[in-house]
């Protein structure tokens, strides 16, 4: 609400510059250029617009410099056309220029999430590198062992002594490698969620105000509803902020990987019987019919480069700190990920 | 199996070396076991043809960085490499750096006896190839200067009247030290001394 207000005022402080700077040049002879100062204007403007709003403010100003012109009633004509060829350069180059500023910027940005996400990816390859290789140890000697142990038998007279031995070692081996399964399973299901009391809202606004920029950067617009009177929850504030981050990122990339019509994500909390909720909705491609079944499944994606593991890691957290996710399709498009955590009981406290 | 050998097995796994300790055994191959690359070093090798299987990721000195440094440390052992995560790129890497074999954890156990037998059978032949080259060294060494001489150019193919204007001695002289190097060359026929002179670097050699 703020951000829009600020926003709000910045345009009217901005257009009562340009009406200013309108008076003031068509007013005074053609001798005063003050329409170069509409270059100031866009270059104030560039931070809190589009490329696309840009563009149409620059030549919004460059109209304004003409019609000035037209208006003048007096002065040198010559030196007033020169005038006006010259502010209008300055707003053309400056527009120009902060446009090819933003270009650079973006494609800096694109390749750091690129690399992020590689990084990612990479952990994940040298973790399953060191299961495997932990794993094929006491596989690897549970075959040779069989094999020994084949060999022992099949002398003449067979060694059984040798053989009792072997097999001694392959029991005690597979032993290991079942330990070594329940060992990474334990990592993979991750710490005890440690549960605390805390306001979600508080925690949802701290997850938004860290994934703003990637928000604006896509030109999406952000809806927040959070309910005024949410009781307090108990759960891993930590998990709780990272399933809120995965599905908002999976929201933007929702919207980003879709036509650009609505741009929106509603974010709504609310309570019901005694868990708190949230709500994201987006306005992206939404969820392919038939995929729904395997939403929350791991190393299930239709993304070109993902992993297939956010959903199912958000289920995971979610349900280890006593809630339930759910997703389903929005009619107009997009889709409704929903989660809850429970609430702490009123009447205690 | 012919003949004594050994095979050196270095992997820090314990429950990987007790099975391939007794499966090495199993077919009456005698083996040694280390749990690293330091270990092996400060044992020694025997003076026997022998075969080292290197497991590739161990903690301290990896079995590649190990087989790397192997002709620097002066061993000509031939390498089988057993890994728990295969990796095309390390495996071709290992084989061009002249390892025998690159086996993926868990290994078909013929497959890994057939390359310590290959392994065993290519140090066999370079014992034999260095043995025969150190007793051609040592015949050679026995024969005095003047033999030597004549022996040289003999080899690329001078006749006994050209051997002795070349050295100025007489045909006589020639005659005898051809015939005294053929005797301590153990060459019974020009071929034959042609062939052992071959094993040296004449032109290095005085």
């Amino acid at each position: 609400m703020r951000a829009r207000l600020r926003l709000g005022l910045r345009l009217a402080l901005l257009a009562g510059v340009m009406a200013a700077l309108f008076a003031v040049d068509t007013a005074t002879n053609y001798e005063v250029a003050a329409a170069v100062f509409y270059a100031m204007v866009v270059l104030n403007a560039a931070p809190f617009l589009g490329r696309r709003a840009l563009i149409r403010l620059s030549a919004f100003c460059v109209a304004l410099t003409v019609l000035s012109f037209a208006l003048t009633p007096k002065g040198n004509m010559p030196i007033g056309l020169a005038n006006m060829g010259v502010s209008i350069a300055a707003i053309v180059m400056t527009a120009w220029l902060i446009l090819k500023m933003d270009a650079a910027r973006q494609a800096a940005q694109d390749a750091h999430a690129k690399l992020v996400r590689i990084a990612r990816i990479k952990s994940l390859e040298g973790l399953t590198t060191s299961i495997a290789h932990e794993i094929n140890q006491p596989l690897a000697a549970i075959v040779t062992s069989g094999n020994a142990c084949g060999h022992w038998l099949a002398h003449d007279p067979p060694n059984l002594d040798r053989a009792r031995q072997a097999l001694d070692r392959i029991v005690r081996d597979a032993g290991r490698a079942s330990a070594i399964v329940a060992r990474v399973r334990s990592l993979t299901r991750g710490e005890p969620p440690s549960r605390t009391v805390f306001a979600f809202n508080d925690a949802v606004g701290e997850v938004v105000g860290v994934s703003r920029g990637e928000i604006e950067r896509h030109g999406i617009e952000l809806v927040l509803d959070l309910a005024p009177d949410l009781p307090a929850v108990r759960a891993d504030r930590v998990q709780v902020q990272q399933v809120i981050g995965n599905l908002l990122l999976n929201a933007i990339e929702a919207i980003a990987a879709g036509p650009a019509r609505a741009r929106t994500i509603h974010m709504v909390s609310e309570v019901a019987g005694g868990m708190v909720g949230l709500s994201i909705r987006d306005s992206g491609i939404g969820i392919p019919a038939g995929i729904r079944d395997h939403l929350f499944e791991a190393f299930w994606t239709t993304k070109e480069d993902g992993m297939g593991i956010g959903l199912s890691i958000s289920r995971t957290l979610v349900e280890a700190n006593g809630g339930e996710i759910s997703a389903e399709p929005v009619e107009t498009g997009g889709a409704t990920f929903r989660f809850t955590v429970p609430a702490v009981q009123q009447e205690k406290s | 199996m012919t003949g004594p050998c050994v095979v050196y097995v270095i992997d820090d796994d314990s429950s990987v070396r007790a099975a391939l300790d007794d499966l090495l055994a199993s077919v009456g191959i005698r083996v040694l076991t280390f749990d690293s690359t330091t270990a092996f070093l400060a044992h020694g090798m025997e003076d026997a043809p022998g075969c080292l299987v290197l497991d590739v990721r161990m903690p301290g000195q990896s079995g590649i960085d190990f087989h790397r440094r192997m002709a620097g440390l002066g061993i000509a052992l031939p390498v089988v490499f057993i890994t728990g995560h295969g990796d095309i790129t390390m495996g071709v890497d290992a084989i061009k750096h002249g390892a025998i074999e690159f086996l993926t954890k868990p290994f078909n156990d013929q497959t890994l006896l057939d390359a310590i037998q290959n392994g065993i059978g290519k140090d066999r032949d370079r014992r034999r190839a260095v043995a025969e080259s150190e007793m051609v060294r040592a015949r050679w060494a026995s024969l005095s200067a003047g033999e030597q001489e004549v022996a040289r150019l003999v080899v690329q193919g001078l006749l006994n009247k050209q051997i002795a204007s070349v050295l100025d001695v007489s045909e006589i002289t020639v005659k005898v030290r051809r015939a005294q190097a053929m005797r301590k060359m153990d060459a019974r026929t020009l071929p034959d001394l042609v062939r052992l002179t071959g094993k040296l670097d004449l032109d290095g050699l005085s």
